[in-house]
Parts: C-alpha cells; sequence; structure tokens
C-alpha cells in the first residue's frame, strides 16, 4: 500500500470507529435526558432506575466516543496537514468552535453529571444532562458544517494557493451540511431508539426484575425510533437531490453517466481521473436504503404491538427480534457514511484539493506506526467496551455503579 | 490576541491537566492498596474530564487560527505526537474501566494502564518541549524530557496535597518542606506557565486569515467556559472523603 492509501485507511478506521460510538451518544444522551427529565418531575423510582440503567450504558459508550474523537482531531495534522493548510482557514473556524461551542461544554458539565449525583440540586442535575444532549447537538452540527464545506465547498476564495473564508454565514447555511446534520441526527436517534428497545426486549424476554423499567423503555425505544426513520428518510431524500454529479454517476453506476461526469470535470479542471470507486459508493448506498427499509418492516408493527401491555410482557419471538435488531441501524449509518465519503473522492475539498495532495509530508515507516499504534489499541479497546456495554445491559438496574450512593459516604476497603 | 487566546488554552491545560496526569504518575507512590488508589484516584476523578478538554481546544484553536502552525507541529512531530495520543488513550480508558469489573486483578491491570499511560503523556511533553525549546530529537529527548516530566508528578503531588487527607495527604507533601499546600501547587503552577510562554516564544506564531472572524466569537465564549469549569471547581472544592464513580 502507498502512503496515501495508509492514511486513508488510518483515517478511515479511526472515523468510523468514532461515528459508531457517537451515533449511539446522541441517541443515548436525548433518550437518557428524557427519562431523567420524567424522573425529576414524578419523582418515581422506576424513572429514577431507567436513568441510571441507561445513564450508565450511556458513559461507558461516551469515554469511547471520547478517544476515538480525539485521535482524529489530532489526525488533521499529524496526516492531512496539506488539508490544513490550504483549507483550514475556512473549515478550521467550524472545528474551532465546534471545540469550544460543544466538545468544552460537554464534557465540562458530563463530569459535574457524573461525580455531582446526589451532590447537586435535582433541577442544576437535570439540566447538566440537557446541557451535555444540546451541546453534543452542537457537536454534530459544527462537524457537518465543516464536512459539509469539504463536500462542497462554499462562502470562500483562493488567495496565495490557500483559501479564505469570505462568507461565513454560506458555509454555515451550506446545504450539504444542513441535510447531512438533520440526516446524521435523526439517524443517531434511531440507533438510540432501537438500542434502548433491544436491551429492553432482551430484559423482557428473560422474565428479570424490573418488568416496568423495561416496559416502559421499550415504548420510548420505538417511539423515538419510528419517528426518526421518517425524518431520517426525509433528510436523506433532499440529500440525493443534491448530490455532486461524479458521486451521483457512481450511484446509478451507469456507464453513460459515469463518462459524462468524467468528461464535464475534465472540461473544467483538466485532464485526470474524476470518478470516485463506483463499486463501493453503490454498495454502500444499496446497504443503507435495504437497511433502512428492514428498519421500518420492524419498528412499523412494532409501534402498535408496543401499545397492548400483555404483548409486550409476553411476545418472546418479538423480544428475539428486536434485540437482534440492535447492530442494524449501526451498520446503517456506517453504510451511509460509505456512501457520502467514498463518492467525494478523489476530492479532499471537492473540486479544489485531492486527496493525495492533501498529505502531510510524513515518511512510510512513520504513517506504519501510528496505523500499526491506533489500530491495535482501539481494537482492543472497542472489543472491552462492547464487552461491558452488553455485560452491564444484561446485568440490568441493579448494577449500576452511577448514583448508587452518596459520593462522600465512606466505604469499608477492600482487605485483598 | 490569536497569541493570547493559543496560550490561554494551552496554559489551562498544562495547569489543570498536569495536575492529574501528576497525580496519575504518582499513583503507585500515593495509593498503597487497592482501597488507598481508589481514593487518590477520587482526587482527580470529578476534573480529568474537563481538564483534558483544554487541549482538544487548544487543538481547535490551533485548526481554526493557526492551521499552518497545527500541521507543522503535529506531523514535524509525528512519532511523538502519535505516541502522545496512545498514552492520553490508555491512561483516559484506564480511569474509566478500572472500576467497571470487581477483582483485584482487574483493577490492578488498569491502574497499571493509568500509571504508564500518565507517565507516556508526561514524557511525550516532555519530547515535545524539548524539541521547541532545545531543537533536541531523537533518543535524547527521552532524557530532557524527565524534567519537563518530574514537574508534571511534582506538581500531580502538590495538587494531591491540596485533595487528600490523612497519610495520603501527608504522603503527597513530601516535597513541600513544610511549605503551605497551596502556595507549593501555586509555584509549580507558574513553573508549567513559565515552560509554556517560553515554548511559545520559540513558535512561528503566524496566524491564518480567519482571526477577524473567529477571534470576536472565542473571547465572547471564554467567559462562559471559564464560568463552566468554575462550577466544577465550586462542586469539588472540599477534601476527599471517599471513593468516588472510578
Amino acid at each position: 500500500m502507498d502512503i496515501v492509501d495508509l492514511a486513508r485507511l488510518q483515517f478511515a478506521l479511526t472515523a468510523g470507529a468514532h461515528f459508531l460510538f457517537v451515533a449511539l451518544t446522541l441517541g443515548l444522551a436525548t433518550l437518557v435526558a428524557v427519562v431523567q427529565t420524567r424522573a425529576t418531575f414524578s419523582g418515581d423510582p422506576v424513572h429514577l432506575r431507567m436513568t441510571r440503567f441507561w445513564g450508565q450504558l450511556y458513559i461507558i459508550n461516551y469515554a469511547m466516543g471520547i478517544v476515538t474523537g480525539l485521535v482524529m482531531e489530532f489526525q488533521l495534522g499529524l496526516s492531512w496537514s496539506g488539508l490544513t493548510e490550504y483549507a483550514g482557514d475556512v473549515f478550521g473556524s467550524a472545528l474551532a468552535i465546534e471545540t469550544l461551542v460543544a466538545f468544552f461544554v460537554e464534557s465540562t458539565f458530563l463530569g459535574l453529571w457524573i461525580f455531582g449525583w446526589d451532590k447537586l440540586n435535582r433541577w442544576a442535575h437535570l439540566a447538566l444532562i440537557w446541557g451535555v444532549t444540546l451541546t453534543a447537538y452542537a457537536s454534530a452540527f459544527w462537524i457537518m458544517v465543516a464536512n459539509g464545506f469539504l463536500q462542497h465547498p462554499v462562502g470562500h476564495v483562493l488567495e496565495n494557493g490557500r483559501l479564505r473564508l469570505t462568507d461565513f454565514g454560506a458555509m454555515v447555511a451550506n446545504p450539504a451540511a444542513q441535510v447531512a446534520f438533520g440526516h446524521v441526527l435523526s439517524g443517531a436517534m434511531v440507533v438510540g431508539g432501537f438500542f434502548m428497545a433491544g436491551v429492553s426486549a432482551y430484559h423482557l424476554r428473560k422474565r428479570t426484575a424490573e418488568q416496568d423499567v423495561f416496559r416502559k423503555s421499550l415504548r420510548i425505544g420505538i417511539g423515538l425510533a419510528l419517528p426518526g426513520l421518517f425524518v431520517t428518510a426525509t433528510f436523506g431524500g433532499i440529500g440525493f437531490q443534491t448530490l455532486q454529479p461524479t458521486k451521483a454517476a457512481a450511484w446509478v453506476n451507469n456507464t453513460e453517466r459515469l463518462a459524462a461526469a468524467q468528461a464535464e470535470m475534465v472540461a473544467r479542471l483538466g485532464p485526470g481521473d474524476y470518478l470516485p470507486p463506483a463499486g463501493a459508493v453503490q454498495a454502500g448506498g444499496i446497504t443503507m436504503l435495504t437497511l433502512f427499509a428492514v428498519m421500518l418492516f420492524v419498528a412499523a408493527p412494532s409501534f402498535l404491538l408496543m401499545l397492548i401491555r400483555p404483548v409486550v410482557h409476553r411476545f418472546r419471538l418479538w423480544h428475539w427480534l428486536l434485540t437482534l435488531m440492535i447492530p442494524v441501524p449501526f451498520v446503517t449509518m456506517l453504510a451511509g457514511w460509505v456512501f457520502r465519503e467514498m463518492g467525494r473522492q478523489p476530492w479532499a475539498v471537492y473540486g479544489l484539493l485531492r486527496t493525495s495532495d492533501a498529505m502531510s509530508p510524513v515518511t512510510w515507516s512513520q504513517m506504519v506506526f501510528s496505523l500499526a499504534g491506533f489500530v491495535t489499541v482501539f481494537a482492543a479497546l472497542i472489543a472491552v467496551n462492547y464487552w461491558l456495554l452488553a455485560r452491564q445491559a444484561r446485568r440490568g438496574p441493579g448494577a449500576v455503579a452511577l448514583g448508587d450512593r452518596p459520593v462522600d459516604v465512606p466505604v469499608p476497603a477492600p482487605t485483598f | 490576541m490569536e497569541i493570547f487566546i493559543l496560550g490561554f488554552f494551552a496554559i489551562g491545560y498544562l495547569v489543570l491537566a498536569g495536575a492529574d496526569i501528576g497525580v496519575g504518575m504518582a499513583l503507585p507512590y500515593l495509593g498503597r492498596s487497592a482501597g488507598e488508589r481508589r481514593e487518590v484516584i477520587a482526587a482527580i476523578a470529578p476534573f480529568f474530564l474537563g481538564n483534558e478538554v483544554w487541549l482538544v481546544a487548544t487543538a481547535g484553536v490551533l485548526a481554526g487560527l493557526f492551521p499552518r502552525l497545527e500541521g507543522e507541529l503535529l506531523h514535524g512531530n509525528h512519532t511523538v505526537v502519535v505516541t502522545l495520543l496512545l498514552a492520553w488513550v490508555v491512561r483516559d480508558m484506564g480511569l474509566w474501566l478500572r472500576g467497571r469489573v470487581p477483582g483485584a486483578r482487574w483493577q490492578a491491570f488498569w491502574d497499571g494502564a493509568i500509571v504508564a499511560g500518565s507517565w507516556g503523556l508526561a514524557l511525550s511533553w516532555g519530547a515535545l518541549l524539548a524539541h521547541v525549546l532545545l531543537g533536541i530529537e531523537g533518543p535524547v529527548a527521552l532524557l530532557a524530557a524527565l524534567v519537563p516530566a518530574a514537574l508534571f508528578a511534582t506538581h500531580g503531588l502538590t495538587f494531591a496535597a491540596l485533595r487528600l487527607r490523612g497519610a495520603l495527604r501527608a504522603r503527597a507533601a513530601v516535597l513541600a518542606g513544610g511549605a503551605g499546600e497551596g502556595r507549593t501547587y501555586a509555584l509549580t503552577s507558574a513553573a508549567l506557565v513559565v515552560v509554556a510562554v517560553l515554548a511559545g516564544l520559540r513558535l512561528p506564531l503566524e496566524p491564518g486569515t480567519s482571526g477577524p472572524l473567529l477571534v470576536p466569537v472565542v473571547l465572547t465564549l471564554i467567559p462562559f467556559l471559564v464560568a463552566a469549569q468554575a462550577w466544577v471547581w465550586w462542586t469539588f472544592r472540599h477534601r476527599v472523603s471517599g471513593p468516588s464513580y472510578l
């Protein structure tokens, strides 16, 4: 593999891993905030146990989201300094605002939410989880503004071989950013909704204690996933209307369309190969649409079934199906991401900077070192964290450490 | 003004996160049993998440206001930066995972990850500073890196002395020679500020072109960010009196 392929592989693995955790973070944060709101208003212990249980799963997942995210942020300077030098004055602004408006506040508030359990006033504690949720949305928004610029650059001029931002409003209002943000955020609600429904169905099928917790949770999960699917599809449909010509041609994978798109780019930019890998683009798109249909066929009848209480408690085949559905929205997310990002190739900034020109001047062995390091560490950590997530999900609300006891009450130290 | 903003977040990171990194480095010294180690971790637990985002913000400010320097600094120190990131990841995961499963071996393993990751982070910072300040690279830089790493560890001890009680507090004060805990913490903080300022003077701090737009935005945000952090400091201003969530 040449060095550009290695750098792309490294970024793709990091971004893909990050996307898996972030999608669940966005969905679960919303659900935890909703559940905690009910708990705070009602004072019902069932709602409180729900908050702690789903909150614990949220935190396990969030921690992996942070560590993959920060490696991704630094990779821009490590591997892709050609891109940051050329376009950093434009899309770097969106990244800077993301770290300050969103990530900084999100992490600060999340720390307070976790460690301030039973220490803070309950309304302040509730405000914190909403702060965490809204800043997570803001984070996704500004990242999609940066990504939207790379997909469809607007609001800039070229000066001395570098881009300069001339119209901040145009960059933020970029349809390639706004539509994708709506699509990704509602997709994340689908991920979170199916996750909550699937885990709840497991407990209902196993007839574990806490039937109230999981009946209510299952309803909330499906109640979010189904409308989430409609909103996701709406934004996705608008997105299909605004595809770049080369991506659209690769999607239909029609020889004439591809030749026409190539000819148009050659006429505009001179000789070169301007087509993305059509097979990967098409496979990503088809996988996404097929799994969307699968989710819709499960979520729509589930929405009706969940209204009947005996069914929610006893229909074990349906419980099985819901639990098996947990990975499906994740795969759909990744497929959509492959469709969008492979379809942008060979460009780092569409029509302006090629991916092969976006690299840092690093050596092959440096790239192999970082790739090997990140892949080894992340593979191990992802395995451990998914195992922990599954373990915690199986063990149920009785075994949750979050908010387990007042923080400052001393417990006897173990004697081993 | 761009330079002020970069310095604000970079110094904020070194002083705040420097303390929790230092506590991680000194964990085997401060905590001699599983129970003690958990109490030592409780000294930094509420803070580390809010501390490390200062570096995320520093990287964001570099990307927005100094895109050229960001590239040069990161790929110009590729191996050191990759090591720093790996150490950061391992350390964070040690903190999050140590309490997830009961059992002495599980906890000892992840405590080891915290210690190794903290040392890795401190030495990577040391190597980066050695390159920026003295132009030293390669294996020799590791020797020079020991000095900033020792500063992190000392800073961690002064912070631990402020947060812990009883025997743990006495252990943390070993280097203080009877000086007040607040004053020693101020002293190690000041040393870190000096290092950061010297490093800043050696860097080619030429801002990009997005300053006129971005600087007012960031300056408006800073009071809110500091207020959010101050809420954390105020909530956890008392000494640790038992284990925390981690």
